[in-house]
């Protein structure tokens, strides 16, 4: 997992420039736990966990029960720290089956979706449910929960008024481009910072390819740039064109 | 019985059993063995320290390996168990000290990870 700063992904619409700073913020996907969600307070359309602006999340736990209708499916979901969360999955009717198997009770699983609250109950709506097949995910998931809400604390208590998100790989990867010990920009590393920036600049309709990649950044071999690409890919910055060598970015200017 | 399925329940190790006598808790550890009759069996956690489980019915499966354990704890500090979930690990060991390690940090930093 990590947590994407992905202006525009997940069908958001583009608003205006500051439209579009503001909705930064809130476009991280920030891992939680059940309880964190059933404390966060509405504002209008906005929730805050502690006076962090929260929107896409991600939890971890069992299914302690599963409901199929001709449109969704309800599961409950239980992280221990509270009673079972609903979270609803919205079945694409146009599939002929198999798309949206329901996952059996007893099943630990990650979720991702948006927090909704309707008549004062919290509820999320998944656009992604995973059985874990690594029990490590799980205690994993447990500390990026607390280095996440710590650090988006940190970041409220400050005097920056940037939006800032942060990868996985920040714990114990942290001071790759900032002053000394900060968090990097973005949440990407000096590396993928660099890749990610030449190939957003690119006019070409196909996208940047490797080898221009390698040719613009003689002080990086190819394997470390494969690594930067699939890292923002996988996070959402670019995404592949033509083939997988070539690639744009999500951030459209 | 009880359902405890409702309410916070700590995760905790062998350690904090004796702060949450009489509280539902969530407790995973390794298991060491059982008893004969199917009515108790022992875990034990990322430290190597041992809990007892205790339930009201007989096991009516073989169990082995990593345990999740839902229950109360008893004045004895034993756990009375509610339900429980073994941790999959066909693909890859669990590492219960790893998860030990974690557990330190949410009960250091329990305003990150509220129960309840």
């Amino acid at each position: 997992g990590g947590y994407t700063q992905s202006p525009g992904g997940f069908g958001s619409p583009a608003g205006t420039q500051a439209e579009r700073k503001q909705r930064i913020r809130s476009q991280n996907i920030v891992p939680c736990t059940v309880s964190q969600l059933l404390a966060a307070e509405q504002v209008d359309e906005t929730f805050r966990i502690r006076d962090v602006e929260i929107s896409q999340v991600t939890i971890m736990g069992i299914i302690r029960h599963a409901e199929k209708a001709p449109t969704n499916i309800l599961y409950k979901v239980d992280d221990m720290t509270a009673a079972p969360m609903d979270v609803r999955q919205w079945v694409d009717t146009d599939e002929a089956g198999g798309e949206n198997v329901v996952v059996p009770p007893g099943t630990y699983v990650k979720v991702a979706g948006h927090l909704r609250s309707f008549q004062n109950k919290k509820s999320l709506v998944a656009f992604k449910i995973m059985p874990l097949e690594n029990m490590n995910e799980f205690t994993t998931h447990i500390l990026e929960i607390v280095n996440a809400h710590m650090i988006l604390r940190k970041n409220l208590m400050s005097a920056s008024r940037v939006p800032q998100s942060f990868s996985s790989a920040g714990i114990g990867d942290v001071g790759g481009y900032g002053g000394g010990g900060s968090l990097p920009v973005n949440g990407l590393t000096a590396h993928q910072s660099q890749v990610l920036n030449l190939i957003k600049n690119c006019p070409v309709p196909e996208g940047m390819s490797l080898q221009e990649l390698k040719l613009q950044l003689h002080n990086m071999s190819m394997s470390t740039i494969k690594q930067a690409v699939e890292f923002l890919s996988s996070e959402g910055h670019i995404y592949s064109t033509v083939d997988d060598d070539h690639y744009k970015s999500t951030d459209a200017e | 019985m009880e359902d405890v399925g409702e309410v916070p329940r700590p995760r905790i190790a062998t350690g904090h059993l004796a702060q949450h006598i009489g509280q539902p808790v969530c407790f995973v550890g390794r298991v060491e063995k059982i008893h004969p009759t199917g009515k108790l069996f022992v875990l034990s956690d990322g430290e190597g320290k041992h809990t007892t489980v205790e339930l009201s019915e007989p096991l009516d499966e073989e169990i082995s390996g990593v345990l999740e354990v839902v229950g109360r704890v008893t004045n004895q500090a034993t756990i009375m168990c509610m339900s429980y979930v073994q941790f999959r690990e066909d693909k890859s060991p669990f590492d219960l000290e790893l998860y030990n390690e974690a557990l330190k940090i949410i009960h250091e930093f329990p305003e990150y990870f509220p129960f309840g």
